[in-house]
């Protein structure tokens, strides 16, 4: 007895706080034991996106109520659906029946030999059923490693040029003209003079960066740019790249740049949007609901229109961002979660839910003709956007699916940062004069992948060969 | 120095101070602000709505709704969850760090450097780096997905065995505890009467960082749990942002709901924390 009155003493000289998280932890602890458990379903499904999530919960209802299946989704962030992915597939534990998995993360579980990547093979199944030819083929290229598919295209983000319609009509400038870069720079001269006074042009043609890595990659591939070939092998170190390089950043400097700097994300760029800092804007289809969203002041003052292409003649287009849906090996329900799949990713219901809520034109050719596409868009000053898109999304260029492409796209746009900095120091600001130092910077960022690619036994073998291809 | 300087440097000082304290409040006013207004105010004044009311502000765009939807979202579910989490956490942590820290620090006994050896050794290794081996070894005791799942690989931080370890060897005299066996208490009595007191400081200051720690703990309860009904608000927070959009709003009203119950425990833990943080750090 007298013990215990020692302890409770002892105890009351705590302080309060910990008296408080005390009766938090009893009265939380009442709260969940009192909750009432949720049923769990048959299969789990794993997605990032809440938006995607919301569009698929009234069709897997629909579904359920005719099969005696229950389908449960989690939505995750991207960071811990790759932790648990790969934790899984290292480890060889049970993941979720059918993952949705994002551009970036993807090719982390392509690193191994083709056997022991963890997501299962569909190809078979796509072409038994005919649906492989159904899919907008660039589409898949991501998601493929030696020909084989491991998930069904969620989308094709084809890319256009969104301009401030409402300033170069105004002005009685055509853009639609222009076909190249160099025309569509040449054309807005006029709109750059600086008639406030204020030491910078009333406006700048493009809203580009050198450091902005997403941007960078998106014209690096419209203008035939590629890191990796099909086969996984690096071709940082070509002409092409360097030559490519060397323009961009050729727009960002000089006496006077054609590409200006605003953030894509942030409140003070979507004010310099409604400010038409810059005239154009590189737009992926998911980038208009963005803009609807968060920048309204823009409605009715845009209009989309084809890529300028590098070179006469040359691509209109590019890509941009991208999500797969897998099936990883460890489920127990494949022809279950393969049905769910062909459900949300063939279906004409959620294709046209997901261009009406975030405008995202579907992979699906046979879907193409649906008449959503074709609805006027007043955002874009009425302009059928979504069969505009459509009309570009064969002529996308292709992306490669391997692991080391994220980091190499990073090693680019640090170089770009390198080769503006020279540009400055130097004072050159052509691309002729730029490409010797720009042929230098990616050939060490090509032995830099290569000395990575070398510390992956797996890719040992395809690498041997590499070097000498590509000087 | 005379009275009168005296006063006027109070002032100075203290004018100082209410203008670093109003600068240091910004942020906070501009979040609850914030969560008061409507998805198409959102970007339209950096603070209040512009309208036609008083000092030019749109006072009937202010809203409650952003915390209507949250709740309707059933965020109070995530509430209760990251209360439960933290509070679990906080006391368990503290009391074997305490336990554990009193042991290795006044107890003799085989192998005991050896443990203070692999303690320390585990201070070096990133957490991040445990992720996967943790997740295969909550699947091989079949944790995934439960709350001791989560709960569990964080009740003994190393961190906080240290900490406790060097606190009894600063603060718990040996001749003390010698006086405490020959009055004929046991070790948990001694744990319990003698040790825990002296340590009140270190305690409140611990319990503080451990509850904000798991209340911030974002990537352990992405990883280990599924279900949408355990996962605490930093979690839920996460998801109500968008892939494509996002509704400001009700993200700020979500901030808003998450920092209030942290706020009001610093206020009230604020000595213990504070003092447990300067402990030792005057050369007695």
């Amino acid at each position: 007895m007298h013990r215990l009155t020692n302890t409770i003493l002892a105890l009351r000289a705590l302080s309060s706080g910990v008296w408080v998280i005390a009766c938090l932890l009893i009265l939380s602890t009442l709260l969940i034991l009192v909750r009432k458990p949720s049923d769990q379903g048959d299969l789990q499904f794993w997605v990032y996106s809440p938006e995607h999530a919301k569009m698929y919960v009234p069709m897997i209802e629909r579904y359920e109520q005719s099969n005696d299946v229950k389908l449960d989704i989690t939505i995750m962030s991207n960071a811990a659906i790759q932790s648990r992915m790969m934790s899984g597939f290292f480890g060889g534990l049970p993941t979720a029946d059918l993952i949705e998995v994002e551009k970036a993360v993807a090719p982390q579980a392509f690193m191994g030999p083709i056997e022991a990547i963890g997501f299962t093979d569909l190809t078979d199944m796509l072409v038994q059923e005919g649906l492989l030819e159904q899919f907008n083929q660039p589409s898949l290229n991501p998601w493929s490693v030696d020909g084989r598919v491991f998930g069904l295209p969620h989308d094709v983000h084809p890319v256009m040029l969104a301009y401030r319609a409402d300033i170069t009509e105004a002005a009685g400038i055509d853009l639609t003209q222009a076909e190249t870069w160099d025309e569509y720079f040449a054309m807005l001269r006029p709109l750059m003079a600086d008639t406030d006074d204020d030491g910078k042009p009333d406006h700048t043609p493009l809203s580009f960066w050198y450091t902005n890595q997403d941007l960078i990659e998106t014209l690096m591939l419209q203008g035939d740019g590629q890191l990796f070939t099909s086969s996984g092998q690096p071709t940082i170190h070509t002409e092409r790249n360097a030559h490519l390089l060397a323009t961009l950043v050729s727009w960002c400097l000089g006496p006077q740049p054609v590409a200006v700097d605003i953030n894509e994300w942030s409140a003070a760029g979507h004010k310099a949007k409604v400010d038409a800092v810059a005239i154009g804007y590189i737009a992926p289809d998911w980038m208009c609901s963005i803009w609807k969203m968060h920048v309204p002041g823009l409605t009715g003052k845009l209009k989309l229109m084809p890529l300028p292409a590098f070179e006469p003649g040359g691509r209109r287009t590019s890509v941009r961002g991208g999500t797969m849906l897998s099936i990883p090996k460890t489920t127990e329900h494949f022809d279950r979660a393969w049905e769910y799949a062909k459900l949300l990713y063939t279906s004409p219901q959620v294709a046209r839910e997901l261009y009406r809520e975030v405008d995202i034109i579907s992979p699906v050719k046979s879907l193409w003709n649906d008449p959503v596409y074709d609805e006027p868009d007043p955002f874009f000053m009425n302009q059928r956007k979504g069969r505009m898109y459509i009309e570009l999304a064969p002529n996308i260029p292709l992306r490669p699916s391997s692991p080391y492409n994220k980091q190499a796209a990073i090693d680019v746009r640090d170089a770009m940062g390198r080769l503006a900095k020279y540009a400055k120091e130097q004072e050159l600001y052509e691309p002729e004069q730029l490409m010797p130092k720009a042929r230098e910077l990616l050939e060490t960022m090509q032995r830099q992948t290569e000395r990575r690619m070398e510390r992956n036994a797996f890719a040992q073998e395809d690498l041997a060969p590499i070097s000498e291809d590509s000087q | 120095m005379s009275a009168t300087n005296r006063k006027l440097n109070k002032a100075a000082l203290h004018t100082l101070l209410i203008v670093l304290a109003f600068i240091t409040l910004i942020p906070y006013a501009w979040l609850i602000i914030a969560s008061l207004k409507g998805q198409d105010d959102f970007f339209s004044g950096i603070f209040f709505p512009p309208g036609e009311g008083f000092l030019g502000i749109g006072w009937d765009k202010l809203t409650l709704n952003n915390y209507r939807a949250l709740f309707d979202l059933g965020f109070e579910v995530n509430l209760i969850n990251s209360i439960f989490y933290s509070a679990a956490t906080a006391l368990f942590a503290t009391f074997i760090c305490a336990a554990t820290g009193f042991v290795i620090a006044k107890h003799h006994f085989r192998g005991r450097n050896f443990i203070t050896l692999v303690v320390l050794g585990a201070l070096i290794v990133p957490p991040t780096l445990l992720l996967a081996p943790g997740y295969e070894l909550l699947y091989d005791l079949g944790l995934l997905d439960t709350v001791w799942g989560l709960l569990l690989p964080l009740l003994a931080p190393a961190f906080g065995v240290f900490l406790f370890r060097q606190a009894v060897i600063q603060s718990v005299p040996d001749e003390l505890l010698e006086a405490a066996r020959i009055d004929g208490c046991s070790e948990w009595s001694i744990f319990f009467v003698v040790v825990l007191p002296l340590l009140r400081p270190m305690i409140g200051a611990f319990m503080l960082i451990t509850f904000l720690g798991m209340w911030n703990n974002f990537i352990s309860p992405q990883i280990v749990l599924q279900t949408a009904d355990k996962q605490p608000l930093s979690v839920a927070i996460a998801q109500l942002r968008g892939v494509y959009k996002t509704d400001y709003g009700l993200l700020t009203a979500a901030t808003v709901v998450s920092v209030l119950p942290v706020a009001a425990l610093f206020l009230l833990l604020q000595k213990q924390f504070i003092s447990g943080l300067t402990t030792g750090a005057v050369k007695g």
